[in-house]
């Protein structure tokens, strides 16, 4: 029997028992699959039970007792999706955020989030407006223009997100930014973070011994660790925040020691404008505009941010960075002019 | 909308999880056409023939098929008719989700919390700890600030309600309060948009989310767009005017081109500089665009975006004498 007949068979036999199926009738029943009484008999139903399990279907064996015979069941309270009982602004939001993902093609576990918003419809009451508007949502966040670049890095994240799950080391080769040499190297597979409408890996890298981000755009190829699939390579390191690390600004990458930098703004900030700086820089009033003030680790990356405001910014200290900036903008005005 | 379908893959689990779906959702809608089934799948819809082919075959032991269910296509309609196993979709798996999670947490919004305990809650019990784990390997992005107004939007949007909004126009530089039925909210390039017929101008357009200053709901209902004009529904008019030239050094060309954006490559130089044209931006964005890079980068072209670029730089340079 194939296996895909075979385990849904399995699930409507056990769904429909009303009392615990034994080893020796499942075995009756699937004779050429389970038979014989050999160890690969109950190796292979185990196998099965597991990817039931991965299906949303969760088999138990449950021992017997004086009211009920021992054997295996599949607990319905514990298998049909419930109603998830939210409000409808809450339900908007998961049909919302679900659809704009799914339509970004390259999203973690991007298959299994299709089927979840299959499932969404049977999970909610009268879902009516949200379910229209996440149709236009889908449509509207989909890049046709973009469609082969995200298929070709949608295959890669799927890869990737299933090493994440599996604490499975992967081989990756990498093509730098800044020396734009292609490396190879093992990563243990933190997690994965968008910034800017691209993806990142995040993991420990073996070669840099360190905790590393990579820009998925830049990963040629991915290997998974095909050894004992079930079994993790690693453990994450103690203290590791992967949203510490998404939300880290791009001054505060560690390039130097941190040094403290203020910078000027005309004009009362924006709140869009107060976000670019993120949340740990501090603000002061002053004579008409603002004086933030951030710890940069990166001087260079903070310059560039500073530089991409305008004529409306300036930085005041420290002075090594004041002159790099009118070193940079002279050597561009002799460019332009 | 030109949609790919996924890459066809032979997995018994894929079929499975297919078809766990597939029969519930036909015996909730009886003669739904394989049509609407394939699209729900994205698959072909050869493989819902194919699946539904495989569930003639399956049966309940002793495996007599009308013991588990009675199905047959009618022209390009579906009808099942089944035992009652499998009339509903088992829960979600720890990977459905935590994906569904994860996208939920990045729009943010007051609900985000309720949502993931929700979504945590109908996860089988035992597997409710690697949901956790797996949440927390995801970050699909920061949510657009604001929670408290995402809120009121999204419950514009589940109520068909009028929003009356106050929105920056950053080209502009000014405020002003429009009247908005909002359609939906939509995601492109790292933002988030609103997109919602306004009022004032009659027609549907899109309002990015983090320059709404204030927003109320109204008592009063809209009628839902029709599916045409759904269909016409973009969130960015057609490129205008002339692309916009620049040339960016071999570390702003790694960085650019490894974004998500409409690039056209004009010229590569050996040590990984480029040349590329950008559709549809604005002067003010390619000069901004290009400063990111801290010199590593210029505007070319048209002339009124370069001397916008030049004009900015002179300005600049003139705050560090």
């Amino acid at each position: 029997m194939q296996k895909a007949e075979r385990l849904l068979d399995l699930a409507a036999l056990l769904l429909r028992a009303s009392e615990p199926v034994s080893w020796r009738e499942i075995q009756e029943q699937f004779p050429e699959d389970y038979g014989g009484s050999g160890e690969a008999a109950i190796r292979k139903f185990e196998r099965d039970k597991a990817e039931l399990l991965e299906l949303g279907i969760p088999v138990r064996w449950v021992g017997g007792d004086e009211d009920l015979s021992a054997g295996y069941l599949v607990d319905k309270e514990d298998f049909y999706l419930p109603d998830l009982k939210l409000a409808p602004e809450d339900l908007a939001l998961l049909y919302l955020a679900g659809s704009a993902a799914l339509a970004q093609r390259a999203f973690p576990y991007a298959r299994d989030l299709a089927h979840a918003m299959n499932k969404l419809s049977f999970a909610a009451r009268a879902p009516g407006a949200s379910e229209v508007a996440a149709v236009a949502s889908l449509q509207l966040s989909a890049d046709d223009a973009e469609e082969d670049a995200r298929a070709e890095s949608s295959a890669r994240l799927e890869a990737l997100s299933a090493a994440v799950a599996a604490k499975k080391r992967v081989h990756i080769v990498y093509l730098g930014a800044e020396r734009r040499a292609r490396t190879e190297r093992d990563v243990d597979p933190y997690g994965l973070y968008q910034r800017g409408g691209a993806w990142f890996l995040a993991g420990f890298c073996r070669l840099r011994e360190d905790i590393r981000s990579f820009h998925l755009g830049r990963i040629v190829s991915v290997e998974v660790n095909p050894a004992a699939p079930r079994t993790p390579d690693f453990t994450v390191r103690k203290g590791f925040s992967l949203a510490d690390l998404a939300t880290r600004e791009s001054w505060e990458f560690g390039v130097h020691a941190p040094v403290r930098c203020r910078v000027r703004l005309d004009g009362p900030a924006s709140p869009e404008e107060r976000d670019t700086f993120g949340p740990r820089a501090t603000w002061k009033e002053s004579d008409g505009g603002v004086v933030v003030e951030v710890e940069a680790q990166n001087q260079e990356a903070l310059l560039r941010h500073v530089l991409s405001l305008g004529d409306r910014a300036e930085i005041l200290a420290p002075r090594p960075l004041r002159e790099k900036a009118r070193k940079v903008l002279a050597a561009l005005a002799r460019r332009v002019s | 909308m030109t949609r790919k379908a996924a890459p066809p893959k032979a997995d018994a689990r894929d079929r499975l999880r297919r078809v766990l779906f597939l029969v519930p959702y036909a015996v909730r809608h009886p003669g739904v056409p394989v049509r609407d089934l394939a699209r729900r799948c994205g698959v072909s819809e050869k493989q819902i023939l194919e699946d539904l082919d495989f569930l003639l075959g399956v049966g309940c032991p002793p495996f007599a098929p009308d013991d588990f269910l009675d199905l047959y296509v009618e022209g390009d309609r579906v009808h099942v008719a089944l035992h009652q196993s499998f009339s509903r979709p088992p829960r979600f798996t720890e990977s459905e989700a935590a994906a569904l999670a994860a996208a939920a947490r990045a729009l943010g919004g007051e609900g985000r919390e309720r949502v993931v305990r929700a979504l945590r809650d109908a996860v089988p019990k035992d597997r409710r700890a690697i949901f956790e784990e797996l949440l927390a390997c995801i970050f699909a992005g920061s949510p657009p600030a604001k929670d408290s107004l995402l809120g009121r939007i999204e419950q514009a949007i589940a109520e068909r309600r009028a929003l009356r909004i106050r929105y920056f126009t950053a080209t502009r530089g000014e405020e002003s309060v429009r009247v908005v039925h909002p359609y939906t909210l939509a995601q492109r390039l790292g933002h988030w948009y609103l997109w919602g017929h306004d009022e004032g101008r009659g027609k549907a357009l899109p309002f990015r989310l983090d320059r709404i200053r204030e927003c109320a709901v109204d008592e009063k209902r809209f009628e839902p767009p029709t599916d045409a004009e759904l269909a016409r529904g973009r969130l960015f008019s057609e490129a205008s005017g002339p692309p916009v030239k620049l040339r960016l050094g071999p570390l702003a060309a790694a960085w650019a081109l490894a974004r998500p954006g409409q690039w056209r490559v004009l010229k590569r130089d050996r040590k990984g500089g480029a040349v590329v044209e950008v559709p549809g931006v604005s002067d003010e964005w390619a000069t901004r665009f290009a400063l990111s890079f801290g010199g590593d980068a210029e505007v070319l072209g048209p002339p009124s975006a370069r001397r916008h670029f030049g004009d900015a730089v002179r300005r600049a340079l003139a705050r560090y004498p």
